[in-house]
Formats: structure tokens, C-alpha cells, sequence
């Protein structure tokens, strides 16, 4: 298994540079299907589904499948859920009037690109509903800063997902979409079960924002993982002051090269914090000490390196645990 | 027989609603803002959606107003009705399985349990009545597999909804560990026969025993079971008010690898055992939610018991252990036969979250949000005596009655008694003070207060007897600290060591831990942010943020960082969106203390010895004054992020993203100087028609970590010249922890470039052949890590082993291959049969496990008469390939 050749810096962001070039020139100069939507229609009236239905037979269709539809149509709460289709893409009429031109596009609020109408006025159609609960915290999010529309993840019209309307069967599918990052990540040696579609992002992430800046769904980022990991939650008689902290001092969230999620490889993971004067914290540890390599072995390579004799490296309850060792 | 067929279906379904409509529990956690479990399915679970029919009548995919196209729909379910008004539609996918899916490989078990044979792979089931709203929704799959999960959801639309779920994950450790204990899984570990506990007076027969023993127990999976279950039910309580409620319980058993050691201060005959796993964690959480016009408020309450159903871990030893100086047993020969572990406590957590919304529409079109949480984590677990072993005495301390070291009559305290609290103050201010212009003022305070008293580590019913050379003569006594009196220090490893002042030879030492550390932390964070419209389709984004970090107990008080970052978004360049950030962080802090720990080691007893010639390395120096705590240290940081959607044909869009960090640590001379992180990802799609779909993808990343140290040696002591000068009790610190002083050399200074570089490619084709569909995808990714380091021949490591050293580790690599194929034949309007084809192939190389497969019994030096440098049970991750088939019957209702 060799060590692949490496991309230098200047190489990847050159290579990177013509994909998105290319990518940016091809978008640029294709046509446009945009269109300039006519802003004023304070004078149009609702018409109700049956008329939407009478000409979008095969959007119905799907939609009859949808929570939307269950809310609209068995059990309305208001007279907005009762509009059904209106209730999402405004009052129907001066659509009626030249449903094709795309220069009256702006009769009707629509949720794709295509249909050109302001992301803005797309979230707060959606908002008008789902407003507070968990999207309290929309405003300002990573998501909410760099305008996504709710139908960037959302797909109002048809089932495809267990739950959540998403664009994609699952939610994983549907933040990769963008986070590709984070796929990559997630085919590492050691990951989060996602890829074995155990959980989700959205059982860290509230990707509708929240008083963090990765939208974290809790209050720090140890109280989340705690939430699958309470054993580490102690408090331990003994502390681990990184541990306590930030798990993300050593770990990475996502994926890793190493065992465990950790950042770097043991022993020199926790080299990066530790070096006593006279022991084994802060000696060089080489390829000599492995088994076979030639030199005296130490235990610090082998297995979990470090956690040979600290096992208890989250923390221990024992009172001779100050070391971790019980 | 369609006539049977439709009354079988029938009278299934009816049985099935009339079971499952009285089993009303509570429901799982559902929403993405709340808890975690949003998710049933396994790594099967999609494979069937992968081949589904879509709906062939949809015209053409659109986009996503970012410009991605959305996935064409599924064909719509097929519709029947009950006589009782119920419309229903579902489906069912069960079939047989083939070839190497009982593949044992760890990692290619991990969260997943595929195994040949018949394999009940989904089932859906969905009722709806129009009638009164009522809903229905059954799901689940992998059946009686350690990955199985059902789902079942109903309630009144709009009105209330009950969740009940059950989900199994493994978590597979190894399935190369050789086991020399009976027990595995239990918390007593009994070794094997042929082994003798506390070894014989022959090593090298203890090691020949325990090498056999292995050779003889191998191949042993070490893994956990995940299983959670649990309820939640919503319900719309009023207009504009909506609660849930949630119960969920989460059980964990099985065992993994886990190091154990002996000796003074560690490092004798460490050997892996099995800790065992049999945690539950049960969690409450029950919430309100409100939205009426210019107010929205939630108020949210949770608990999160855990218990550890086994507390301790007693395991016998394989090897002769001796006592250490000072240290006597009764036998003194093969005393310690046993050592004994304090497994994760019972812990206990609370939460209580209110956050509030109100909008000002008459003052700039603004709104004021305020989040207030708060949180308690407690622990009292009794605690267990230093030892098992009795009679251990030791030099220079007399135990007193109720004192003795296998009791709890040794400790300080019965119990843990910690607990640490966490308060949250959140407050964000939000107005549009003129056209497309947005300003927010955001704060935040986050505390988490450890109010544990430090643990003393003291024998309160023990006294030193002729201790201390500075009071000569005869004397029992003990010392005082906070309130106790005893003898101050702790046995370790069952009282194969001891760490106890005035301990073996009656010399004091600095270095010892006597109390434990409680960290508190307190986390301001506060600035204002910036959006400006630029036209219809872009925008401008500053925030300006600084983050102020507060800690007790560590090296540095106080960090403070400010970050400055600058984004741009254009959402029609074109058929293109771009949106690209930059992002500058600074972080700088209070002086750093190498000895902040002081308070908590014996030298807060024991004053530093002003005596020339005494040694005093445990008083000066617990690091390299150089060297910086990887999450205390100055940093100067660059984020860069750049995403670009391009619909290039109306039926074909390509994403290209690159994210670049790279950090600085200006004022580390050692530990962490530099990490990069750069990533580089191109997206293809291609969906022509509802029969044909191609995409591709590709990621690159590659990161740097950049560390140093000195490798710390000899010792210090008073009256000692050095480079630095003659060392006094009063430079002693300074001199001691300086990089080019007596014991950080620089001859000896190192550097390690840890390299991470990955590649993922992948690839895949959705094709319909008239009714016939075929689903491939395919990916490959490589990571490969190369630790190189620098140093001095003669100084970090010397000239007999640079040789074997060399300039780097080997390099950790992992290539895997995953390729799933799936051919979906129609039988039937309502029965398909799909062909599963699935490859998957992993090679893996860990230096860290070379060749202890083969030699558990890792002698230093070959010698066979000393114990051993480590046993390492764990063979490691090992290979994989695996090809399985499979044939899969769909079954529409």
C-alpha cells in the first residue's frame, strides 16, 4: 500500500480552480431560466385546489402522499391550512390568467430555482407556518446567513424521505448534497455509523440553526455527545481537564484516519499536551519500537499506545485513578 | 387467487391496525431540534428505495433554489380501501442472502449485521383515514439481525401523534482477541486453567502459559450491542401551543479491549483485558412550544439517567508481580493475584431550556431572542478501597484500626460526591435599519462550575512513624491538609505501587497527586454581525466576534479570540449560486503557568528542599516551560470556504466546494505549531428522465499536524550549575523547565509532521431497461497518515537506534472498496424481484498492531525470563473482502 503522491497545495487549488471555473463559465453563459417575477399581486384571490388540481393532476398525485396534504386536507386548524395549495403558493387567480408565460411567474409563489421567486419570500411562506419551535434560531444560522431556501433541503410536494419532506430519501443524502466534506470524512477508517444509516446529521445538528455556530443541538459540544456517550458524563473523581472541556480536543467528530476518531495518531495525540520531565511523556517514540522494528519495543506504539495503562483516560472514579491507570 | 390474496391482505391489515392501535406508549425523539434518534434504518435499509420505480409522469427534475436538482419522486403507492374507511399502501422486501456476508472482519462489521440466509430486509406499512384524520405508519427492517429497527407512528393530523420506536446498532471492536480469562463480559475475570493467579516463580513458564493460553483462545469478537427504544407522543395542545413528551431507553452490553497495568508508577506487564459493557441510559424529555404573531417561546426539560450495571472489574494476573520498596505483603511471593478496576459510574443529568422570541416590528423590523438554560451532571458513587489484597503494610506508616488499605477505611471519603453545573445565557438583538441592511448584536455566557470538593488522597487512619529526616527521632504522626490528617499519597495498581510521601525511604517528593481537580469554565462570547443586499440574488456578511474563555485549575486563566469573517453570496451568477467566506481568528490569553498544578501534588505539602545536592526535579519541573496545551495556546487562524453550484444542463448540475484552515501557534515553541486542513470536492448529477440517472463525486483532503517536544531527562538539584546557573529553591522552576536547561536539552528536541491525506471517489448509474431497473454505486476511498519526525542522532534518540528509527513511522493506510448492484425484475404488477450484488474490500496497515497478532507476549529483547514489555490481546483490524448475493422479493400491498 503505497503513500499516494501528494497534491501540492498549488496544485489542488489550481486544479480546484479550473473545475470551479469551468463549472462557474458553463453555468454563467448556459441560458438562464430565471425569470424576472412580476412582484405585485396584493389583487389576486384564492381559488381554490380544485381548480390547481384540474391542470396539476401529477403534482397531486404526490402530494396527496404528504404531510402537507394529511394537515390540508383531514384535519385543517385554520382557515390558511384549508387553502391547501394556496396556502403555500399564494392566492391562485392571476396565475389562472396566463399560467404559462414565465413574465407572470411572479402570480405565484414558487419553490424552485426555475420559478424565480425570492428565496426571501419562499422562507417566509414556509415560515408563516413553521415559525418558532425549532427554527427559532433560523435568522442568523450558518443556513439562514448564506440564504438557503427551506426547499434547498425541503421537498414540499412529494414523499421521498421517511419523514421531513426532504429533496432526498434520507437526511444524510440531503446534507451531502453540500457537506461532501463531511462524506468524505464519514468513509474513514474510524466515523460515525451514518454511513450504515444508524443515525443522522440531524442527531447532532439542528441544520434549522441554534444558539451554536455549527447549529449543534445542544447547549456545548460535550452535553451532545454525552447524549450517546453518557458514561463519559461522570463527573469522575478524577478529571481529565481537555476531556472535561471539549471532546474535540482529541476527537474528530466526523471521521478519521486513526482509531477512535482521534486527531492524530496515539502516542503523539497525547504528546501534544503532555511532556514530564523525566519519563515517557515526552520521549520520541519511532518506528524502531514497534514489534520487529529492530530497536527496544515500547509499549507506548503498540495497541492503544497510551491507554495500555491509561485506560481510564475519560476519567476515573477510583481512588487511586489520579493517572488514569484504574 | 387474487380474490384470497386481496382477503389474506385484508385480513392482515385489519389484524395488524387492531394490535397496533391500543399499543399507545410515548414517542421517540422526532424532532431535529430535540434529543437524538432521528433516524430507523440500517446499511441495507436504502438499497431497495435505489431500484424503486419513479413516477414516470413527472415532466422534468427541477432545481432547489440554490440550483441542485431535486430527485425525481417515487411512483405514487397504489391506494386501497378498507371497508372500515381505511386507505392503505406498503410494501415488503424479504429474500435470501449468500456468500460472504457472515464474514466476521471487525470492520467490516462495525454498525452493521449482515449474514447469509433469509433476511427480511424493510417493511412499510401506511394506513390513513380521511375520516376523523387518523394516520398510521408502520416501518422496519433487518429482522432479527443486531441491526434491526421498527418503527411505528399514528395519531390524529394536526392533533397528536405517538412514536414508538426499537433500533439495534453494533459496535464491533475486534474479532481478533484472545482471551486467557473465562468471564468475558462480567466483571470477574477468572484466568483460564494453566494459568496461576499472581504467576509462578518461573516467568518465562508464566509467559510460555499465557502465550499458549492465547494461542488457544483466539479469534475472539469483542463488541457492543446498542439497543433503544423508545416513545414520544406530540400533541397540539392549544391553537398556538404544541407539547411533546419523550421516553426512551438505551441499553448497551457486550465487551471490548481494555489496557490494564501493574507496578510503581505503571509500565509493568500492562495486558488488554475485556471491560465489560452493560450500561442503560434512560432519558425524559418533555417540552412545550408556542408561536402566536410577534411571540414565539419553547420550554424544554430533560433528564439522562445512566447506570452501569457492573461497577467494578476484578481480573486475575497472569505474572508474577513483586511488591515495590517499601511495600510488604503476607505471602510476599505471588501476593497480587488479582487487580481490580472501577468501571464508569452511575451518573445522573438534568436540563432545563427556555428561549423566547419577540419581534419588534416597529423598531426596525427587529426581534430580540433570549435562550436561558440550565444544567446539573452528578455522580456519588461509592468508592472502592485502594486494593483487594490483604495485609499489605507498608514501611514508615502505621495503620490504625479501621484503616487498613483493602478497605474503604483508607479513603478520605465514602463516595464521589461531584456534581458540576452548566448555565447558559444567550441573547441575540436583530434590526433592518435601512434597505437590505441587517444588524445583529449576538452574546452568549456559558458556564460549566465543577463544585466538587477535591478529592484528598489521604489514609485518614494511618500515620507516619519516624517519617520525616528534618524531625528526627522517633515520632507517629500525620500530616494535615484542608481539615485531615493522615498519611498523604495513594497505593496504586492494587499496591503494586505506592505514590505516598514519606513513603518507601522516608524522602519527601513534590510530585505525588494528593487531591483531585475539579475544571470549571466560564465562555463569553459577544459581537455584532452584518448582512447587506447587495442586489436581489446577492449579499455581503461581516461578524466581528470575540470569545473569552475563563478556566480554573489550568495553565492559563484566560483566552481570549477574536474572530473576523467576511462572506459573500450570489445566488444567480447565471445558473450559478457561489457563496465564499473568509474567516480570521486570533486567539491570545493570560501568562501560562507550567506549574499550575502545584496546589494538587505533594509539593503543597512539602516545601522544595533548600538542602545543596538534594534533588528536587519532582518540586521544579512538571513540563517544558516551552510548551503550550493544545487548547490553551496562542493562535492565529485563516478558514476558507468557497461552494459553487453550476446547473450546466437543465438535467445536469456540478457542485465544487474547497475549505482551506490553517492555524498558527505563534507562542508554541512545543506541542501543536502548526495544523492545516485543505479539501477540495467536486459533485456531478445527471438526471436526464425518470429512467436514467448518473452521478459521480470526488474528495480530497489533506491535512497537516506539526508538533515538538524535548525529551525530558535527568534531574535537578540544589546548588547544581548549569548553562542557566546555579540552581537555588528560588530559580529552581525557572531553570528546571527551560528548553536548553538541565533537563530539556535541546539536543534532545524533536519534531513530528503527522500527514493525513484521503481520497473518495465514486460513481453510480440508475438505468431503467423497459421494466427491468439497474442501481450500481460504487466508491473508493484511501486515507493514508505519514508521521514523520526530525531529530538529533545522539539526542532524542541515540545512534544504536536511529537506524531502526529512521525518519518516519510506516504509514497508516485503509483502502476500501464498496460496490452494490442491484437488478430489479417486475414478476408481477405487485412482486419484483431484485439481484443484490455487494463487494466490499478493505486493506489496512497499522503500525501500531504489526506482528502482535502473531506475538501477543511482547518480550523485550526476546527474553523470556523477564515479564513481559506488554500482552497485547488485540490482534488489531485485519483485512477484508467480501462478495455477497442476494435475491430479494418486493411485495406491494
Amino acid at each position: 500500500m503505497k503513500f499516494p503522491r501528494p497534491f501540492s497545495t498549488a496544485r489542488l487549488g489550481f486544479a480546484a480552480g479550473v473545475c470551479a471555473t469551468l463549472a462557474l463559465v458553463a453555468g454563467t453563459v448556459a441560458q438562464s431560466p430565471t425569470p424576472a417575477p412580476v412582484t405585485d399581486n396584493s389583487d389576486a384571490v384564492y381559488v381554490g385546489e380544485a381548480v390547481c388540481i384540474a391542470c396539476h393532476k401529477t403534482q397531486n398525485n404526490q402530494f396527496t402522499h404528504t404531510q402537507h396534504a394529511n394537515v390540508f386536507r383531514l384535519n385543517p386548524k385554520n382557515e390558511k391550512e384549508k387553502l391547501s395549495c394556496e396556502a403555500c403558493h399564494g392566492p391562485g387567480s392571476n396565475h389562472l390568467k396566463d399560467p404559462v408565460s414565465p413574465a407572470n411567474r411572479g402570480a405565484l409563489v414558487g419553490f424552485t430555482r426555475e420559478w424565480g421567486t425570492p428565496v426571501a419570500k419562499q422562507n417566509s411562506m414556509c415560515l408563516s407556518c413553521h415559525e418558532g419551535g425549532q427554527r427559532m434560531f433560523w435568522a442568523g444560522s450558518t443556513h439562514g446567513t448564506n440564504e438557503l431556501g427551506c426547499s434547498d433541503c425541503h421537498n414540499p410536494m412529494a414523499k421521498l424521505a421517511a419523514g421531513g419532506l426532504l429533496k432526498k430519501p434520507t437526511i444524510n443524502e440531503t446534507c451531502y448534497t453540500c457537506h461532501q466534506q463531511q462524506r468524505a470524512e464519514f468513509a474513514k477508517r474510524s466515523h460515525m455509523p451514518l454511513p450504515e444509516g444508524k443515525i443522522t446529521c440531524a442527531d447532532c445538528h439542528n441544520p434549522h440553526g441554534s444558539t451554536t455556530k455549527a447549529m449543534l443541538k445542544s447547549d456545548s459540544i460535550n452535553e451532545l455527545c454525552y447524549n450517546c456517550h453518557a458514561e463519559k458524563r461522570g463527573p469522575f473523581l478524577w478529571e481529565h481537564a481537555p476531556v472535561r472541556e471539549n471532546c474535540l480536543t482529541c476527537h474528530n467528530a466526523h471521521g478519521s484516519n486513526h482509531d477512535k476518531l482521534l486527531t492524530v495518531a496515539r502516542p503523539f495525540s497525547c504528546q501534544q499536551c503532555h511532556s514530564n520531565p523525566a519519563g515517557h511523556q515526552s520521549n520520541l517514540y519511532n518506528a524502531g519500537q514497534t514489534v520487529g522494528g529492530g530497536a527496544g519495543i515500547s509499549s507506548r506504539v503498540l495497541g492503544r499506545s497510551c491507554q495500555n495503562c491509561h485506560s481510564q483516560i475519560h476519567g476515573s472514579n477510583h481512588p487511586s485513578g489520579a493517572r488514569f491507570q484504574r | 387467487m387474487k380474490r384470497s390474496f386481496r382477503l389474506a391482505r385484508r385480513a392482515l391489515v385489519t389484524g395488524l391496525g387492531a394490535a397496533l392501535l391500543p399499543a399507545v406508549f410515548a414517542g421517540p425523539f422526532a424532532d431535529s431540534a430535540t434529543g437524538v434518534g432521528t433516524t430507523l434504518g440500517n446499511s441495507q435499509s436504502q438499497a431497495a428505495n435505489k431500484t424503486r420505480e419513479l413516477d414516470g409522469d413527472w415532466l422534468a427534475a427541477k432545481h432547489t433554489p440554490t440550483g441542485q436538482m431535486f430527485k425525481l419522486p417515487f411512483a405514487p403507492a397504489e391506494i386501497q380501501k378498507s371497508a372500515a374507511g381505511w386507505e392503505f399502501s406498503g410494501t415488503v422486501e424479504f429474500g435470501v442472502i449468500g456468500g460472504d456476508a457472515d464474514e466476521r472482519n471487525a470492520q467490516f462489521r462495525t454498525y452493521q449485521d449482515i449474514d447469509n440466509g433469509v433476511y427480511v430486509n424493510q417493511f412499510n406499512l401506511q394506513l390513513k383515514k380521511p375520516g376523523g384524520g387518523y394516520t398510521v405508519e408502520l416501518s422496519g427492517g433487518g429482522a432479527g439481525r443486531h441491526d434491526q429497527y421498527y418503527g411505528l407512528q399514528f395519531g390524529r393530523t394536526n392533533a397528536w401523534q405517538v412514536k414508538v420506536f426499537f433500533s439495534e446498532t453494533p459496535h464491533v471492536f475486534t474479532d481478533r482477541y484472545k482471551s486467557v480469562w473465562s468471564g468475558i463480559g462480567t466483571g470477574n475475570l477468572t484466568l483460564l486453567p494453566g494459568l496461576t493467579p499472581g504467576g509462578t516463580a518461573s516467568t518465562a513458564n508464566d509467559n510460555a502459559a499465557v502465550a499458549a493460553a492465547a494461542a488457544a483462545n483466539k479469534d475472539i469478537t469483542l463488541a457492543l450491542t446498542r439497543k433503544r427504544a423508545g416513545a414520544r407522543l406530540d400533541a397540539t395542545l392549544a391553537p398556538t401551543w404544541k407539547g411533546y413528551f419523550s421516553y426512551a431507553i438505551e441499553q448497551r452490553k457486550g465487551a471490548r479491549p481494555f489496557g490494564s497495568v501493574w507496578g510503581n508508577a505503571g509500565g509493568t506487564a500492562p495486558i488488554e483485558l475485556a471491560e465489560p459493557i452493560d450500561y442503560t441510559t434512560t432519558d425524559l424529555l418533555a417540552g412545550v412550544m408556542h408561536a402566536q404573531g410577534l411571540n414565539a417561546f419553547n420550554l424544554r426539560l430533560n433528564a439522562s439517567l445512566f447506570k452501569n450495571h457492573i461497577s467494578t472489574l476484578t481480573f486475575q494476573e497472569p505474572y508474577r508481580i513483586n511488591p515495590p520498596n517499601g511495600v510488604t505483603t503476607t505471602p510476599a511471593a505471588g501476593a497480587y493475584t488479582q487487580g481490580r478496576f472501577d468501571l464508569t459510574p452511575d451518573n445522573k443529568a438534568y436540563n432545563a431550556r427556555a428561549e423566547y422570541t419577540r419581534k419588534l416590528p416597529d423598531f426596525h423590523h427587529g426581534y430580540v431572542t433570549a435562550v436561558v438554560s440550565w444544567g446539573t451532571w452528578r455522580q456519588n458513587d461509592n468508592l472502592i478501597p485502594y486494593t483487594t489484597i490483604p495485609n499489605l503494610a507498608l514501611t514508615n506508616v502505621t495503620v490504625l484500626p479501621g484503616g487498613a488499605w483493602d478497605t474503604t477505611g483508607a479513603l478520605s471519603r465514602p463516595s464521589a460526591g461531584t456534581s458540576i453545573d452548566t448555565r447558559l445565557v444567550d441573547l441575540t438583538g436583530s434590526i433592518n435599519p435601512a434597505a437590505g441592511l441587517n444588524l445583529k448584536l449576538k452574546g452568549r455566557y456559558y458556564e460549566t462550575d465543577n463544585n466538587t470538593d477535591p478529592y484528598l488522597a489521604v489514609n485518614p487512619n494511618a500515620v507516619y512513624v519516624d517519617a520525616d529526616a528534618a524531625t528526627a527521632g522517633n515520632q507517629t504522626r500525620g500530616l494535615t491538609l484542608n481539615g485531615i490528617t493522615g498519611v498523604w499519597g495513594r497505593l496504586l495498581n492494587d499496591g503494586s505501587g505506592q505514590n505516598l510521601l514519606f513513603g518507601a525511604n522516608a524522602n519527601p517528593a513534590g510530585n505525588l497527586p494528593i487531591a483531585s481537580t475539579p475544571f470549571s469554565s466560564k465562555q463569553f462570547k459577544f459581537g455584532p454581525t452584518a448582512d447587506y443586499r447587495l442586489t436581489k440574488v446577492s449579499s455581503l456578511n461581516a461578524a466581528v466576534e470575540r470569545e473569552i474563555n475563563q478556566r480554573e485549575n489550568r495553565e492559563r486563566d484566560r483566552t481570549s479570540e477574536d474572530k473576523f469573517k467576511l462572506g459573500y453570496v450570489n445566488r444567480g451568477l447565471g445558473n450559478s449560486s457561489l457563496r465564499v467566506s473568509y474567516e480570521y481568528d486570533q486567539k491570545r490569553g493570560s501568562s501560562y503557568n507550567s506549574s499550575t498544578y502545584d496546589d494538587a501534588f505533594s509539593s503543597a505539602l512539602v516545601p522544595i528542599p533548600t538542602v545543596a545536592g538534594t534533588n528536587v526535579t519532582s518540586w521544579a519541573a512538571r513540563s517544558n516551560s516551552g510548551f503550550r496545551a493544545i487548547d490553551l495556546a496562542d493562535r492565529n487562524q485563516h478558514i476558507v470556504n468557497l461552494r459553487l453550484d453550476t446547473m450546466v444542463r437543465s438535467n445536469l448540475d456540478a457542485g465544487v466546494s474547497l475549505q482551506g484552515r490553517e492555524s498558527d501557534f505563534p507562542d508554541s515553541d512545543y506541542g501543536l505549531t502548526k495544523q492545516t486542513q485543505r479539501s477540495a470536492n467536486l459533485d456531478l448529477n445527471y438526471q436526464p428522465s425518470p429512467h436514467q440517472n448518473l452521478y459521480a463525486f470526488y474528495s480530497y483532503q489533506l491535512g497537516h499536524i506539526n508538533q515538538a517536544s524535548i525529551n525530558g531527562t535527568g534531574n535537578v538539584s540544589i546548588g547544581q550549575v548549569t548553562a542557566l546557573g546555579t540552581l537555588t529553591p528560588a530559580n529552581a522552576s525557572l531553570i528546571a523547565q527551560s528548553p536548553g536547561g538541565p533537563i530539556y536539552p535541546l539536543l534532545n528536541t524533536w519534531k513530528v509532521r503527522s500527514t493525513d491525506r484521503n481520497h473518495l471517489v465514486g460513481a453510480g448509474l440508475r438505468q431503467d431497461f423497459g421494466k427491468v431497473t439497474l442501481n450500481v454505486d460504487y466508491s473508493y476511498s484511501i486515507g493514508r497518515t505519514r508521521i514523520a519526525y526530525d531529530y538529533t542522532i545522539g539526542g532524542a534518540i541515540n545512534a544504536a537506534n536511529a537506524p531502526f528509527a529512521g525518519d518516519r513511522m510506516p504509514d497508516l493506510a485503509t483502502d476500501v472498496s464498496y460496490l452494490d448492484a442491484s437488478l430489479r425484475i417486475p414478476l408481477t404488477h405487485r412482486i419484483s424481484a431484485r439481484l443484490v450484488y455487494r463487494f466490499q474490500k478493505e486493506a489496512i496497515r497499522d503500525w501500531h498492531y504489526r506482528n502482535l497478532d502473531a506475538t501477543p507476549v511482547v518480550l523485550a529483547g526476546g527474553n523470556a525470563n523477564a515479564t513481559p514489555t506488554a500482552v497485547m490481546l488485540d490482534g488489531g483490524p485485519a483485512d477484508y473482502r467480501v462478495n455477497w448475493f442476494g435475491v430479494m422479493f418486493q411485495i406491494k400491498l
